[in-house]
């Protein structure tokens, strides 16, 4: 039995539809992430799951109950906000015990859990506080807490670590994934960041504009992204993208051009020879060759100590990256050219859908 | 350039208005505990200088007329600040949903407020009016009332009609106080409330009331300072009649003093309120500094 269900899922505020057409199924103990930029729908389709907001159309399931008309307090399912949310008045106890509190538990049973919880969460020394007392990947610690009280069918994290520092985030991204192996819990987790995205999931859900851009697991979109959006969405630095037009159509293969170069390169797909291309290739895919067909001249270059980024104008494509193991002595100005092996080739249309 | 340290600058540039407080405030506030112990007269300048010790304040205090000012204070006072709380809290629940024309009705709470309090006084006589006036007029076309009514010539109603005057001109202040603060409650913790399993009651205690107790307490304190020296608005309906049913202690003061023209005592009973209403603001200071140590 599938833990959540959507089937046809539209929303519009008004005339206009901020979500079109969304099916999805959720496995239980499952880590869905959404991803996408800004504005593409993630976090509205996340409180259409809570009973935040209500579905314009479609239907929605909790297990074998229909739940697109249960109110939010019913569906058993527990929600950490971006702001945590914690009750300002609150102690750190109180605020995790609120929602057995509401359920009528019994004292021992609360204090109890709250405990369990505490210990998990390494929240021991500071039940006694109030929020405003502690630091602020405690609180996100809390709002985790309050959220594990119940014991939900399903847990939505909506960009729960965005605002804490980079190292906190990093630490804080560790734990949630060892909390949702320990606790084999459901959830849904929305971020723009594609590097929690495919570091906590199981499976990637990329939305833009509203719509499934594609699912899959995290290896699969980075392997093979179904078009340039996510192409350029997942990975990073991103994917370069260089037009490419087809020169020979062979029997083992197609021979293409990328724009702007005389060089040619072999891929081993049948591509209709009016066809417009983009040929994808990731930056840590590109390897520095004397007879490289990607050619161009270094503008900048970042030395990250483990990488170097090598930022180049080519032919084909301005600001094209390389990323190179270790440190790189390339210098600006300096001409470049770069081989990379067909099995990393992405080949788009000029629309950006892939071709195989 | 010379240059003072801080604490002289700031004395300094405080001197203009402490001059200022000193001569309208503190002179007169001297001046009146000195009356106090006199049997100062209007009427006879001879009189200002006759020390009598405590015998006004002991009169004062076994004055059966001015206790029951005191008394009628309080009433007015209890039945006046807590139906503006109340309604002043409801209104701001309501104010805080979003609805059409909810701009407009928050523009038009602050009327009452703007209006001068005479004005609000002489505008609710008109309503009260035995004769003409729009009450009588509304409850007997309703059929709810038989003959026309003397709102304010009723001892048992006089005090009633006039807190209902007040409550409607200082309800709007505990509305917009309560609304500043509905405003800055985080959709998101009434939001999480609701998925923890919160019904609407639930929310109110768990979120709502404790955001806005402080602010209200302010708000209750406030117009409890405000309502204790109550004196315009009863000097336009009533002059404190009929029968004294109206009459509060700044009205009691009032007729003393320049009625009757008994400085001294009057200085008595005014400071007899000033104590009163001293240990009102020392609440008001305390609440105060109460929510600066837990903000």
């Amino acid at each position: 039995m599938t833990a959540l269900s959507l089937k046809n899922i539209d929303k519009n505020f008004d005339d206009i539809q901020v979500i079109r057409n969304i099916n999805l199924d959720i496995q239980p103990g499952e880590f869905v992430v959404f991803v996408g930029p800004s504005g593409c729908g993630k976090s509205t389709l996340l409180r259409m799951v809570a009973g935040l907001e209500e579905i314009s159309s479609g239907e929605f399931w909790i297990g074998d109950r229909r739940a697109d008309q249960l109110p939010a307090s019913e569906r058993d399912i527990a929600m950490v906000f971006q702001s945590y949310a914690l009750y300002p008045h609150m102690t750190l106890a109180e605020n995790i015990g609120f929602p057995l509190r509401l359920g009528k538990q019994p004292k021992e049973i609360i204090d109890k859990k709250v405990q369990d919880i505490a210990s998990i969460l390494r929240l021991e020394q500071l039940l006694d506080r109030k929020p405003g007392q502690i630091s602020g990947g405690q609180r996100q610690r809390v709002a985790i807490g309050r959220a594990l009280a119940r014991d939900p069918k399903v847990i939505l994290l909506d960009e729960p670590l965005s605002n804490l520092d980079a190292a906190l985030r990093l630490e804080m991204r560790i734990e949630l994934a060892k909390l949702h192996k320990q606790l084999e819990a459901t959830m849904i987790y929305v971020t723009h960041d594609q590097v929690e995205a495919m570091t906590l999931a199981d499976r990637i859900v990329i939305l833009n504009n509203g719509e499934i851009v594609q699912i899959g697991s995290p290896l699969d979109l980075y392997t093979k992204p179904v078009n340039t959006f996510v192409a350029e969405f997942i990975g990073s630095p991103k994917m370069n993208l260089f037009p490419a037009m087809v020169a020979d159509n062979l029997t083992n293969g197609t021979k293409i051009n990328l724009i702007g170069s005389s060089d040619k390169l072999m891929i081993n797909t049948a591509v209709n020879s009016n066809q417009g291309l983009q040929l994808g290739i990731r930056p840590e895919h590109m390897t520095p060759s004397n007879e490289g067909a990607i050619k161009g001249i270094v503008t900048s270059a970042e030395q990250l100590g483990s990488d170097t980024y090598i930022y180049f104008n080519s032919e084909a494509k301005d600001q094209a990256v390389a990323r190179l193991d270790g440190i790189s002595a390339v210098r600006t100005g300096e001409n470049i050219s770069f081989n990379a092996s067909q099995d990393h080739y992405h080949l788009f249309t000029s629309e950006g859908n892939r071709i195989n | 350039m010379v240059r003072f340290p801080k604490a002289t600058t700031a004395w300094l540039l405080l001197t203009p208005m402490m001059t200022i407080i000193i001569g309208v405030v503190g002179y007169p506030l001297i001046k009146t505990v000195y009356y106090s112990f006199t049997a100062a007269h209007l009427a006879s300048p001879a009189t200002t200088d006759r020390w009598v010790g405590f015998k006004n304040y002991l009169k004062a205090l076994g004055n059966t007329k001015f206790l029951d000012s005191i008394e009628n204070t309080a009433y007015f006072v209890s039945v006046s600040v807590s139906a503006e709380i109340v309604i002043g809290v409801l209104v701001a629940l309501l104010l805080n949903q979003a609805f059409k024309g909810r701009t407009l009705l928050r523009a038009l709470l602050i009327l009452p407020l703007a209006l001068p309090t005479v004005v609000n006084a002489m505008m609710w006589r008109l309503i009260y009016g035995p004769d003409f006036g729009a009450l009588n007029a509304l409850l007997s076309q309703l059929g709810l009332m038989a003959e026309y009514q003397s709102w304010l010539g009723d001892p048992d109603l006089a005090l009633w009609m006039v807190a209902i005057a007040d409550i409607w001109k200082n309800f709007p202040l505990v509305a917009l106080i309560t609304l500043a603060a509905l405003q800055t409650i985080s959709k998101d913790l009434i939001e999480a409330a609701t998925l923890d399993g919160a019904n609407a009651w639930q929310r109110f205690w768990a979120v709502v009331f404790p955001a806005i107790i402080a602010p209200v307490s302010v708000a209750l304190v406030l117009r409890t300072i405000e309502a204790f020296k109550v004196f315009d608005i009863i000097y336009v309906m009533t002059r404190g009649g009929p029968a004294d049913s109206t009459k509060t202690v700044s009205f009691h003061v009032y007729q003393e003093a320049f009625a009757y023209m008994r400085i001294g005592s009057g200085a008595s009973y005014a400071l007899i309120v000033v104590l009163i209403s001293a240990l009102l603001i020392a609440t008001y200071l305390w609440l105060i500094k109460k929510q600066g140590n837990t903000a």
